[in-house]
């Protein structure tokens, strides 16, 4: 790799690449005018790295040679942290990891802990519906905040603009539900904090139809936009077996070719009882990965459609005093209670000793928890595997051969997060 | 050692052998016993509960402590004997030959459960304003083993909220499981009987014997074996939050006894001293009197170092306490006294004596300490300093009394004193005898400030006892560890690092071989490094050992006390 500091030294040039094709005209032998190879920093403060990774780029003129990608500006100690927190604390830490879908980091770490305490076959059905619908509304979120800000960075503000309105609809209802636009911090170890409120659904039944109405004009707006498809078509391909070599997973590894879906290929909640598709692209292309975000937006709502006709009602909490925290008016008239609430506070949950791997469809890809405990309130260790982690370490086999503003819709598309990447 | 061995001794059970324990005496008869389908010899009288604790089952209890006799009435620790029609309690029962026992069957379980229902039918709803909430044995065994909400919802039987029994103790009787801890502590450890039981049923209270006050000198190890917020010490209560204090093991500084403790501390101070487990020494307890010893960590602690009784920077002082001590070096080398104290560590000690015999020459060493105090045949020991062993073997001879120096001090025999301690330590004649008038400068290290450190040309801030790393040697010859709980007030420094400093300021420093490790002698920089040394080069060091480095622990994780 080469040094950030000093200039690498001038080369013989290799073979120029095969000409590209530019507005159906190749592009003439003569315009590859030799130049001295420089390094040119990306990041972090640059609008399209969104604050929170560096680039690195080697360039000979307008091209590039080589990629440094450093990450690690929004590291935040999730893993440290999490060995201090009782398991329950660990709620609004994972809340910041992929923030543009916090409800699926939410869903994805209580089945670890679940799994690990052996639970999991105890959770009510109702809870199970419940996460299956707030983490599908949460999907819908992060693509739509993918496909508006990729779309922005290449001119098309209209775009951003419609879809982040829509969002906003979806986190209005999702806030109604937890008490926060963002950072929901809903689900618990057990169950959720709190049940639909009454004629929850029927709004969000609402939001969704306006929401497809959303979708469908954006289609209209980018899917044969000339300006658009010049920047998506053929550019960043990531071949099915780089995307197998490198764990790229979810809506990018399904660009590829690559058919994989946790939901569908590892069911967990109740995603088997769900009629929906998975998209699969067939070049790896950064237009295969926009086709497949808003392929899966629609996808994510017939599963919230169908899920929403078939919720039963029931409680919304295991019924396990070690695990569930008693209401108010138990806690503060019976010593039992009192005694269960203030060790479930106080301890935390106890999860038996051992070690679990629990993996989710994520936003970004299969989101892995892997917690060890030993047998206290609090993990012993808590790691995260980030769909987004491996999904930009591929990048620098992408970008080389690639001009500078082919970075910014190919790492659009990659729709890395910060918080979720560096955690 | 000056004082006779340790007579403590209740009818305590027999403790259970660890694998590697090597207090099994050779000949002990053994049995065999098979606990949950283990099977493991133990020595014979071994309590059936240790057994079962030690290889890993969790039998709970209220009423047993391992320290006390056991009056089985708590029910918690029943377990299944094969061929017993009824379980048995297994803190009552001591091992058999070819026992078989069940910890956790159903039966077994389920009476434990119910038990805990009883209890908690008239407990009262205090656990947010409890002060056991947190370290408490009926909250840790009702989730632990309960764990089902109330089927009762009656109202509760009402008796005394804060009843004041004692100089440092007040009882809430609601809180009260009944189970009887508090009064074999006093019967068995303090020897005296204060409290009782009286009435029955569920107005059964704890409660002083007739005429009687909890006014024992080892009263407040009551509220440590209390398993619930019923005895609360008035010292404590309403102070903290358990789960907000962390814990470091050290020493109680209090006499010679050195009772092991841990230092609970809370924002860098010391909040209260609790009793540590040890067989050899104090058990599982400590004296009323060596929980106050903390106060004296923040009493008129001097901070700074002074020079003519005015604040200074660190190197002004040393360079003026160097330039008083070259002064009487260079003109007469035997002029020099040094006063060594039976309060310091190992460590400080030894860097004193090897400052004192190595770069002073100095011949007049002299020792002291606090004055000699009350006693008993219990834990309480007359010497109130807690290394006076320490003192008098790095000393080995040569340290005189104080009677010595007002001696000399009045023949005038001396030009410079370096004194360590502060007034408390000079003896019953106190500062005021000693006629240090006569002497041309006089050099204090101290804890504390007062009539010494006013009358010094220089004076040196100390860190005390809970502010340092070191060793301290009981009056049975035990070197035991003290570890740093709170930072030292002020700039105050360890003793060894301002021998260290001065004997660096006099051009001649003090190079310290660093132990074991073989590596070039160096000067001092930590006090691990003079132990190692000192340990090296003392006999009653020896055995010695520096242990784990160990930082305090939460108690918010560290379960349940009492």
């Amino acid at each position: 790799m080469a040094s950030t500091l000093t200039p690498t030294p001038p080369k013989a040039l290799a073979a120029p690449p095969a000409r590209r094709m530019v507005l159906g005209v190749q592009e003439p032998e003569d315009m590859d005018l030799p130049t001295d190879p420089i390094p040119l920093n990306m990041g972090p403060s640059h609008p399209a790295m969104h604050g929170t990774v560096r680039m690195v780029v080697d360039v000979e003129g307008e091209k590039i040679t080589n990629v440094d990608i450093q990450i690690g500006y929004l590291h935040r100690c999730f893993e440290k942290e999490s060995e201090y927190a009782t398991y329950t604390q660990i709620f609004p830490y994972t809340d910041r990891l992929n923030y543009v879908s916090p409800m699926l980091n939410n869903v994805g770490y209580a089945l670890a802990v679940e799994k690990l305490m052996g639970i999991s076959d105890k959770l009510p059905e109702r809870v199970a519906y419940i996460r299956v619908i707030v983490g599908e509304v949460s999907r819908i979120t992060d693509h739509m905040t993918c496909l508006g800000a990729g779309a922005m960075e290449l001119g098309a503000f209209t775009v951003f603009l419609y879809l982040l309105k829509a969002r906003e609809w979806l986190y209005e209802l999702l806030e109604e539900i937890s008490g926060a636009r963002l950072t929901h911090s809903y689900v618990r170890i057990g169950g959720v904090s709190g049940d639909l409120p009454d004629g929850w659904g029927a709004k969000l039944l609402d939001v969704i139809k306006r929401t497809r109405a959303v979708i469908v004009e954006c289609g209209l707006l980018l899917n044969r936009n000339r300006i658009f498809r010049d920047r998506m078509d053929g550019i960043g391909i990531i071949t099915k077996e780089d995307a197998i070599a490198w764990g790229v997973t979810g809506p990018v590894g399904r660009s590829t070719g690559l058919d994989y879906d946790v939901r569908k290929d590892h069911p967990y909640l109740v995603y088997d009882r769900f009629d929906f598709d998975v998209p699969i692209g067939s070049v790896g292309d950064n237009f295969d990965r926009y086709m497949c975000r808003l392929e899966e937006i629609e996808q994510s709502m017939r599963i919230v459609e169908q899920a929403l006709a078939k919720i039963p009602a029931g409680p919304i909490m295991v019924d396990d005093p070690r695990v569930r925290l008693p209401s108010k008016t138990e806690t503060y008239n019976s010593i039992e209670a009192m005694i269960a609430h203030f060790k479930v506070i106080m301890d935390g949950i106890h999860v038996p000793p051992g070690e679990v791997y629990s993996f989710t469809e994520g936003g970004n890809g299969e989101l892995g928890f892997y917690i060890v405990s030993d047998g206290t309130g609090r993990p012993w260790k808590c790691r995260v595997r980030p769909p987004c982690f491996a999904n930009v370490a591929v990048l620098p086999r992408v970008l080389p051969g690639l001009f500078i503003a082919d970075i910014v819709p190919t790492f659009g598309m990659i729709n890395m997060i910060g918080g979720e990447c560096d955690r | 050692m000056p004082e006779t061995t340790l007579t403590l001794m209740t009818g305590a059970p027999v403790p259970a052998p660890r694998e590697d324990d090597a207090r099994i005496p050779a000949g002990t008869e053994m049995v065999t016993v098979t606990i949950d389908g283990t099977t493991k010899q133990f020595p014979k009288g071994t309590i059936l509960v240790e057994a079962c604790n030690s290889l890993g089952a969790d039998v709970p209890f209220f009423c047993y402590h391992p320290g006390l006799s056991s009056p089985a009435v708590c029910r918690q620790c029943l377990v299944d004997v094969k061929g017993q029609p009824k379980p048995v309690p297994s803190c009552y029962t001591p091992v058999a030959d070819k026992m078989e026992v069940t910890t956790a069957s159903p039966r077994v379980l389920d009476i434990r459960r119910q038990m805990l229902e009883f209890t908690l039918l008239n407990h009262p709803i205090d656990c947010p304003i409890c002060d056991k909430a947190g370290e408490c044995t009926l909250q840790k065994h009702y989730f632990d083993w309960d764990a089902k909400y109330a089927r009762n919802d009656g109202i509760k039987v009402h008796k005394a909220k804060k009843v004041d029994i004692g100089k440092h103790i007040v009882l809430d009787q609601e809180r009260c499981i009944l189970c009887t801890r508090c009064i074999r502590v006093c019967d068995e450890v303090a020897k005296e009987t204060e409290l009782t039981m009286a009435m029955r049923g569920d107005h059964e209270v704890l409660t002083t014997a007739p005429g009687k006050r909890l006014d024992n000198p080892y009263s407040l190890n009551t509220v440590d074996v209390c398993p619930v917020g019923a005895l609360t010490s008035k010292d404590f209560r309403f102070t903290r939050r358990v789960w907000e204090l962390q814990t470091t093991p050290s020493v109680c500084p209090g006499c010679a006894t050195g009772c092991n403790i841990e230092v609970h501390t809370a924002s860098q101070e010391i909040q209260r001293l609790v009793p540590r487990e040890n067989p050899y020494v104090n058990q599982h307890w400590m004296c009323d009197e060596g929980r106050f010893t903390y106060r004296r960590i923040s009493d008129h602690r001097l901070g700074v170092p002074l020079v003519a009784g005015a604040p200074v920077e660190w190197d002004r002082a040393l360079e003026q306490a160097a330039r008083l001590v070259r002064a009487t070096l260079d003109q007469a080398p035997g002029r020099i006294g040094v006063v060594f104290s039976a309060q310091s560590t190992n460590e400080d000690l030894y860097a004193l004596a090897r400052l004192t015999w190595e770069t002073l020459g100095a011949t007049r060493a002299y020792v002291a300490g606090l004055d000699q105090g009350w006693s008993d045949n219990i834990l309480v020991s007359a010497d109130k300093n807690p290394n006076t062993a320490g003192a008098l073997a790095i000393g080995s001879g040569r340290l005189k009394s104080l009677m010595d120096l007002s001696n000399d001090l009045k023949a005038g025999a001396l030009s410079t004193l370096l004194i360590v301690g502060d007034a408390g330590v000079l003896g019953p004649a106190g500062t005021a005898a000693l006629p240090l008038a006569k002497l041309e400068s006089l050099i204090v290290l101290a804890w504390k400030r007062g009539p010494l450190t006013d009358a010094a040309q220089v004076a040196l801030p100390l860190a005390d006892w809970a502010e340092v790393d070191g060793t301290v040697t009981n009056r049975q010859g035990a070197v035991q560890r003290l570890r740093a709980a709170v930072p030292p007030a002020g700039d105050a420094l360890p003793g060894w690092e301002i021998v260290s400093l001065l004997a660096h300021r006099l051009g001649l420093p003090l190079l310290f071989s660093s132990g074991t490790e073989g590596r070039a002698p160096a000067e001092a920089t930590t006090a691990r490094a003079v132990f190692l040394e000192a340990k090296q080069k003392m006999a009653f060091m020896k055995n010695a050992d520096w242990g784990r480095t160990s930082l305090p622990v939460q108690l918010r994780f560290a379960n349940s006390r009492g």
